[in-house]
């Protein structure tokens, strides 16, 4: 707001050239990988440098047609689905309790919801593997899965909470006055204006286990093999332009996630600016 | 209280010895008895924190009272869940559905009762009409002024023609022209469609323009229930006389009760005479209620001996524009008001000793403050 | 008036209403927690259970109690200041057989050896040499023949400290200590000694990363905070793609950039800046720019906000009293936008301090920080009680830096809500 109005001396004008230039280069910093990244994985050739020799799909029909690359989507999609679902369940029925519970333990009992988050990967992954091996959940689809619905309700325990703090108790007062029985004030009043918090909430459970790949390698046998954890190995290897096919289908699912997230939220905040 | 002169219709509300604690330790409302007619329009009035929103909560069916009954139409409504209870209900922040349009919040109400499409469809338009916002009926909550939410969430209590209409706080968001407007707007509203109106507010002009009865809440007791002048003219006790209007209080002790007029002498010094509403006797103190327009200044050395004449000393005078007013040091009261035309207070100088005559019946002696 | 009625009324209701009124509260609390008691579960189950059984395996000594049963009791008098007596001798052959018998010599041998080089060797080749149970009274000298070690102190107080149930050796190691043969705490040996270092670079490349997350993040979190929000959100993509985008890809388009052959050196080579590639990658370099590259998001977000809560009102009121720009900014801007410089470099300290699967990709040999090692010993080398040692200490470190960031956090809150 005060960027142009304010910039009366030079010195000031500098200070500001320089933060727009050091900002400038920032983002490309931020951007230079996945920007590089993208036009190789259309490259004809096998080796990943510049300039490109041709234009080609052959890597991206490398990858349709790799068994192994396929099987890792699978198992991305299946384990990051089972956990979204598992974690909506117990992070918002959570969240419902906490926003009504009152007690000096509260803090306490929030910490520990959200210690997940902040233990490092390999710590949480060093203890299932001992704690898994025994009773048979390593290189098992459940154990995974409930690995990362372990790593994933914290963000869902955040969002919901922070839409039902936000959520106006007096709009179902408001649909019940009007003559809405709990049920219809539920479905029509209070789903539709909670949804949003409800899908965020969703999103960064289903993103959290998609990325994840710190439990994969501890705990996945061959068969669980997720789709970051077949570029761990890929990488490792050597890097050959379908993983950045791979990379490049990663990215674009992170930019739906990304995209819908954002809409979401400009449709909370559009939602918002009324009652006021 | 103030027992009715003639038998009135039957109540369509009735409050009957209900208590209300959220804590189990204070009450909030500590023995509410109120009677509210059907086409009334009845203010619920009183400070911040005097119970107002629990005692409308309470009807509506959002809380529920620790002890007594409520009767709608003379059938107790204890059982009955809100969205039974066929009482519309305009919140202070409006509580729009900000997800739907102003349409579809006017509508809401029709089609949560399965009314039919065409009939839905006509009762929204006259209800926009009645607004005056046809054109923004696709607009969402989000996009209106306050003052244009405001009578959507009106529209919106009134459009499915319910027995009763609460309002808490309606206008406390708008701003003073607003508000005054929108008054005389739900006032014509209350008139031509002959609803029962329950209305909370804590501003005592709202009070007195809006209602048939004030109610004078404080402290979880309806301190009075009354017409607007009958408030004004005849408090029964401090509180009252204070809340409504100005007033101004002079200390004193009763010396002697004679039918409705007593004698009491003033903490400052000197006697009058005072209507005895609420004294215990001879020997008791009490504060004596006068307002401003009232007390008439006489100046220093005219002759007339009435009998409240009370020295007093000018403080200063504030123009007002349509009045003034004297700020006097009268008895035990430094800031004693009185209300002058306003050309008179060129002819006050502050020091100078005048005096104050009032009225027997004009002075009003009360619980002591 | 009603008053006095009303009291009376009060007071014969009040004590059984309040007692109503505090159970109603607490069906309602009860009802609260039960929703949150699932969740409460799950997570013993699937994250505080197991982290606790690692933290357990980082004390536990199973290993010689289980394999050498006998030895162990029979240790549990001795003082440890001559050598043990005949019985001791007698139990550790008669264990020794039992257990090369049972498959299990093994176990022993590599837990005893973790203690005191070349124990395996000792062990080995005493139950390969034993051929039956000493004759009663000749088990000191035949076990001394068959390895002169039986005739040392420190071989049997090497049993004797390892016979467990607890120990302290795991996490004594972890920080390059151990017990000598009188039992205190000194030194290990420096062939051994790599956890303070390790300890240390992991602490260097999570502050040198951090400082570079602040130094690239602060311009970054400024403009935004600045800039009219139209633009500010278009710029914020730059800064929520690459958040959103997977680690892996991350890391990925970093070694194709960096990479001998890489668009890195291949563009400095055409534009004649450099003779020969460099080398970007597989070393400390390539850690620093990786890790920062993931982290600056974690920089940018909290300082982005605390930056939009300061109003513009208090540079505009400094400048009106007469601060030049750069004493306004100094003394009145920067200091509200220390909590938020403390929550981001807390919180991109604390991430870079567990980091594993970047510097295992792009870094080199000595690169590797302590999750690395948690790692290998967990899986590689199946050295359980080492690698949840070094968990143990690397969660503590954790632990506290998140309490702290958590008084920050919540500091921050109280004073962002007394600002509006
Ligand atoms: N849900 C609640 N739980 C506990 N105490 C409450 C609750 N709601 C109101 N109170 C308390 O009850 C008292 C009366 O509150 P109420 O909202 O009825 O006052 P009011 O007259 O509407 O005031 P205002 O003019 O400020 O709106 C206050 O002291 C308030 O703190
Ligand atoms: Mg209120």
């Amino acid at each position: 707001m005060s960027d142009n109005s304010s910039l009366r001396t030079p010195s000031q004008r500098i200070a500001w050239a320089a933060t727009v230039v050091v900002s400038t280069l920032v983002f490309i910093f931020l951007m230079a990988p996945i920007l590089a990244i993208m036009p190789l994985s259309f490259s004809s050739g096998s080796y990943l440098t510049y300039p490109l020799p041709g234009f080609s799909l052959r890597w991206y029909d490398d990858f349709i047609s790799s068994p192994r690359w396929m099987n890792s989507l699978k198992n991305s999609m299946i384990i990051g689905i089972a956990s979204t679902l598992l974690s909506m369940v117990l992070g918002t029925t959570a969240a419902l309790g906490l926003a009504q519970w009152k007690s000096r333990f509260k803090p306490l009992v929030l910490a520990f919801v959200l210690s997940p988050v902040v233990v490092p990967g390999v710590i949480t992954a060093v203890g299932l593997y001992f704690f898994f091996a025994p009773i048979g959940l390593t290189g098992s689809y459940l154990g995974l899965i409930l690995a990362h619905t372990a790593l994933a309700t914290p963000f869902v325990v955040i969002t919901v909470g922070a839409t039902l703090q936000s959520f106006d108790t007096n709009l179902a007062r408001a649909a019940a006055s009007l003559g809405a029985s709990p049920l219809q004030a539920f479905r029509r009043v209070i789903l539709p204006l909670i949804l949003p918090g409800l899908a965020s909430g969703a999103l960064f459970a289903f993103a959290t286990s998609f990325d994840e790949v710190v439990i994969v390698l501890f705990m996945a046998g061959p068969e669980q093999r997720t789709l970051p954890r077949e570029m761990f190995s890929g990488i490792r290897e050597n890097i050959s332009p379908t993983i950045t096919a791979a990379a490049v289908i990663l990215t674009t699912i992170s930019v739906i996630l990304l995209a819908t997230l954002e809409a979401l939220r400009r449709r909370n905040e559009r939602l918002k600016g009324s009652g006021g | 209280m103030e027992a009715g002169t003639v038998m009135p219709a039957p109540a369509l509300v009735r409050f009957s010895g209900i208590q209300k604690t959220y804590d189990g330790e204070h009450l909030v409302v500590k023995n509410l008895d109120l009677d509210i007619r059907k086409g009334e329009f009845i203010t619920l009035l009183g400070p911040s924190g005097s119970g107002k929103t629990t005692t409308l909560m309470m009807l509506a069916g959002f809380e529920v009272p620790t002890h007594g009954e409520i009767y709608l139409s003379e059938r107790p409504i204890k059982n009955v869940p809100p969205h039974r209870r066929d009482i519309g209900m305009v919140f202070q922040n409006y509580a729009l559905f900000p997800h739907l349009t102003i349409a579809e919040n006017i509508a809401f109400p029709l089609s949560v009762r399965k009314s039919s499409k065409a009939e839905t469809q006509e009762r929204v338009s006259a209800a926009l009409r009645m607004i005056k916002m046809e054109s923004l009926a696709h607009r969402r909550p989000g996009q209106l002024s306050g003052g244009q939410q405001q009578r959507v969430a009106l529209a919106r209590a009134l459009v499915f023609n319910p027995q009763l209409v609460l309002m808490d706080e309606p206008l406390g968001a708008l701003d003073k022209r607003l508000r005054e407007q929108m008054q005389l707007e739900i006032k014509q509203l209350h008139e031509t469609m002959g609803i029962t109106i329950v209305y909370v507010t804590h501003d005592q002009s709202e009070a007195l323009t809006m209602s048939d009865r004030i109610a004078v809440f404080n402290d979880g007791i309806v301190q009075q229930i009354d017409r607007p002048d009958a408030l004004y003219e005849h408090p029964v006790n401090s509180f009252v006389a204070h809340f409504i209007g100005e007033n101004n209080v002079l200390a004193g002790t009763v010396e002697t009760v004679e039918r409705d007029y007593c004698r009491v002498a003033l903490a400052g010094g000197g006697t009058v005479a005072a209507r005895a509403i609420n004294v215990s006797g001879a020997g008791a103190s009490t504060s004596l209620s006068v307002r401003p327009e009232r007390v008439a200044i006489v100046p220093n050395g005219s002759s007339g001996e009435g009998p409240n004449r009370l020295p007093a000393r000018v403080q200063n005078t504030i123009y007002l524009g349509d009045h003034a007013l004297a700020v006097l040091d009268v008895a035990d009261n430094a800031e004693f008001m009185v209300k002058l035309q306003p050309g008179a207070h060129h002819s006050l100088k502050p020091g100078e000793s005048v005096f104050i005559t009032f009225r027997p019946e004009d002075c009003l002696a009360l619980d002591p403050v | 008036m009603t008053n006095a009625l009303l009291t009376g009324a009060n007071a014969s209701t009040e004590v059984p209403l309040k007692r109503r009124l505090r159970r109603a509260e607490r069906t309602r609390q009860a009802k609260a927690l039960a929703l949150v008691l699932p969740l409460l579960l799950f997570l013993l189950f699937t994250f505080a259970g197991p982290i606790a059984g690692m933290l357990w395996r980082s004390v536990e000594d199973w290993e010689v109690r289980q394999v050498l049963p006998q030895t162990v009791a029979a240790l549990a008098s001795w003082d440890g200041k001559d050598l043990p007596d005949e019985k001791a001798y007698a139990a550790l052959a008669s264990d020794i057989l039992a257990a090369r018998a049972a498959g299990t010599i093994a176990i022993a041998a590599k837990r005893l050896n973790y203690a005191l080089n070349g124990f395996r060797t000792i062990l080995t080749s005493t139950a390969r040499n034993l051929k039956a149970v000493p004759e009663p009274g000749t088990a000191k000298e035949t076990l001394g023949k068959i390895n002169p070690a039986w005739r040392e102190r420190a071989t049997w107080t090497t049993i004797k400290d390892a016979g467990g149930p607890i120990t302290g050796f795991y996490l004594l190691a972890a920080l390059d200590l151990t017990r000598n043969a009188d039992g205190a705490i000194v030194a290990a040996p420096p062939d051994q000694a790599i956890y303070r270092d390790i300890f240390l670079r992991t602490f260097l490349i999570s502050l040198g990363v951090t400082v570079l997350c602040l130094i690239l993040g602060f311009p970054v979190a400024y403009l935004l905070a600045t800039l009219p929000p139209g633009k500010s959100n278009l710029l914020m993509i730059f800064v929520l793609l690459p958040f959103w985008t997977s680690l892996l890809v991350r890391t990925c388009a970093w070694i194709v950039l960096l990479q001998s052959k890489g668009v890195v050196n291949d563009s400095l080579l055409w534009l004649g800046f450099i003779d020969a590639p460099l080398r970007l990658i597989y070393n400390r370099f390539g850690v620093c720019v990786a890790m920062t590259h993931v982290l600056l998001p974690f920089m940018i977000l909290p300082l982005y906000s605390s930056m939009k809560a300061i109003s513009p009102a208090y540079m505009r009121a400094a400048a009106s009293l007469g601060a030049p720009p750069l004493t306004a900014f100094l003394r009145i801007y920067l200091p509200q936008t220390l909590p938020g410089i403390g929550a981001g470099s807390l919180l991109v300290f604390i991430l870079a301090l567990g980091y594993y699967i970047t510097p295992a990709l792009v870094g080199g040999a000595a690169d590797q920080m302590i999750s690395y090692f948690i790692a290998l010993y967990t899986t590689e080398t199946a050295n359980w009680g080492l690698a949840s040692a070094l968990g143990a200490v690397l969660l503590l470190a954790t632990v506290l830096l998140a309490l702290v960031y958590g008084k920050l956090v919540q500091g921050q809150q109280v004073t962002g809500g007394m600002k509006n």
